[in-house]
């Protein structure tokens, strides 16, 4: 939940709004986890601002979201 | 009963995840001061991560997280890199992690990331990585914060980790 995220305040956070229990998504759909792993590491760099936390645009089970980010 | 309770809350907020935000504005929140910063220059492909997960992963040979504790548990348990998969598994009432233990790189994706190490990626992953559940309320707040966390902060230290990946449940 985004809420928890903000009240936690970690250096840097990437959010999908996706299922409780989903952060990298569906079982076995490697791409998918690691178009969310890959956009958290692109936050290590592009994150400057302590705080901070982007929202993925990655739908829930709309692959198109993700298939052209690996 | 409590159990059957919560694990039937998981459900439902896992459903309708406009509920649980609804539950999350109820509870009093924990009041963090400031936020914790560490500039990050390094190339990832010279970094050493590791992999910290608040959901309730741990292994089968370790005491499972305390469910009957309606504040949580605070421990932490070590997972060391070369876990085999089938040796793992998920305890944590709140929320539905069936998903999860069909395949557990849905929270805790160690495989992505050995995969990315083998790619060049990503040039190490840390020999130990760690499970937590993450439900902590009341007095386990204070011994999350200031021993289980400072504990593992450490370790991660020692080991000469560049980066760690947090995922929650």
């Amino acid at each position: 939940m985004r809420k928890f995220t903000e009240e936690v305040k970690p250096s840097r956070a990437v959010f999908v709004k996706w299922p409780l229990g989903h952060p990298f998504g569906e079982p076995f759909k490697v791409r998918q986890h690691n178009a969310v792993i890959r956009k958290a590491f692109e936050a290590l760099k592009t994150i400057k601002k302590p705080g901070t936390i982007i929202d993925l645009p990655f739908r829930w089970r709309r692959d198109e979201d993700w298939e052209d980010k690996n | 009963m409590s159990r059957l309770k919560n694990k039937l809350l998981a459900k439902i907020f896992t459903r309708f995840p406009f509920l649980a935000e609804l539950w999350v504005k109820k509870i009093a929140p924990w009041k963090v001061e400031g936020t914790p910063w560490s500039p990050f220059n390094k190339d990832l492909k010279d970094c050493k991560i590791a992999l910290v997960t608040t959901a309730g992963v741990h292994l089968k040979t370790q005491k499972p997280f305390d469910m009957k504790d309606p504040d949580g548990d605070p421990s932490f348990r070590e997972i060391p890199l070369d876990t085999p998969k089938e040796d793992l598994m998920i305890t944590h009432d709140y929320y539905d992690h069936r998903d999860a233990d069909k395949d557990m790189n849905v929270v805790f994706p160690i495989d992505r990331l050995k995969e990315m190490r083998d790619g060049g990626e990503i040039a190490e992953i840390s020999e130990i990585n760690f499970g937590l559940m993450g439900h902590i309320s009341g007095r386990h707040i204070y011994t999350l914060i200031n021993e289980t966390s400072q504990c593992i902060a450490k370790s991660l230290k020692d080991a000469k980790v560049d980066a760690v990946l947090l995922t929650p449940g």
